[in-house]
């Protein structure tokens, strides 16, 4: 274990016991937010090495305004956008106004108590993928970082350079969005009724509630 | 408090972020609101749900080869 002032300090001096220690707290989790955003494990594997090697050459000017694992956060998010602008250069990549309305939940079938053949079978788990590749790309990287990977508002706010209250508007859209679809999705496997189709008292506006 | 603010509210109730008054509020509304109360349990689970699957790492072969070539490339740096 280093503290994060030893851990710059061992890399500079190019410590194989650091390398490594750096490799196995950070290379699985940019994987995961690269793969995330691409798709693909080829270019996932290519953003990790490419964040780690930048990395090393800045070694001798980090000033450690960032934590280490911010800036690798940071530096493989920003190289995995810039892969997406080549593949699709016309496509803006923020895809969604920031003004939508909340999403107005629609299924109200308590699935917390399903049986475990159900929430931990292999289907779910395809569900539960497909469900946040269909996120939009910003709010599926605003809910890895912080509801996946565990990162606080700051630091997403800081890896992603948008503001906290944006962070916490689009994992809080992130969460209903995902929340609606794996609702439906264990509902039906429950063979419950979709009871909850109808609205409740006071969340009955059809376009969402504007935050 | 009304459904449409438990809504607005949910991600800081989840996460903590509410002052007590606010944090009393939801709970009021949430012992007496059947909906709201799902909308909560599902959510809280979803987030579950998706920690729990999302810790998938690097492919075995994929993992090997990529911390040989970077400790190739990082110990080449020694002067």
């Amino acid at each position: 274990m280093f503290t994060e002032s030893e851990l710059i300090e061992a890399l500079r001096q190019r410590n194989p016991e650091a390398f490594s220690y750096l490799f196995e707290t950070y290379s699985d989790k940019i994987y995961r937010l690269a793969m995330s955003l691409l798709g693909s494990e080829d270019e996932a594997e290519g953003i990790v090495q490419d964040s780690f090697l930048r990395l090393f050459e800045k070694l001798d000017q980090f000033e450690g305004r960032a934590k280490l694992g911010t800036w690798l956060y940071r530096v493989a998010y920003n190289a995995s956008i810039d892969l997406l602008r080549k593949r699709r250069p016309v496509v803006p990549l923020l895809d969604e106004p920031d003004d939508e309305g909340l999403p107005v939940p629609v299924v109200y079938v308590d699935w917390c108590q399903a049986p475990e053949t159900i929430l931990a079978s292999e289907e779910a788990s395809l569900e539960l993928e497909r469900a946040i590749a269909q996120l939009p790309k910003r709010y599926r990287t605003v809910f890895i970082l912080r509801d996946i990977e565990g990162l606080s508002t700051a630091e997403t706010a800081e890896i992603l350079s948008i503001s906290v209250s944006a962070v916490k508007v689009q994992l809080h859209r992130a969460r209903l969005m995902l929340r609606e679809q794996l609702s439906a999705y264990f509902s039906e496997r429950l063979s419950t009724k979709p009871k909850g189709l109808a609205q409740p008292k006071g969340l009955a506006q059809p376009k969402g509630v504007n935050l | 408090m009304k459904c449409e603010e438990l809504l607005t509210y949910l991600s800081d109730y989840i996460d903590q972020n509410l002052d007590e008054e606010l944090t009393e509020e939801a709970q009021n509304h949430l012992a007496t609101c059947q909906n709201c109360r799902v909308v909560l349990d599902t959510t809280q689970q979803t987030i579950f749900l998706y920690r729990k699957q999302g810790t998938r790492n690097i492919p075995a072969g994929r993992r090997q080869r990529l911390f040989k070539q970077l400790e190739t490339a990082f110990l080449e740096k020694i002067a």
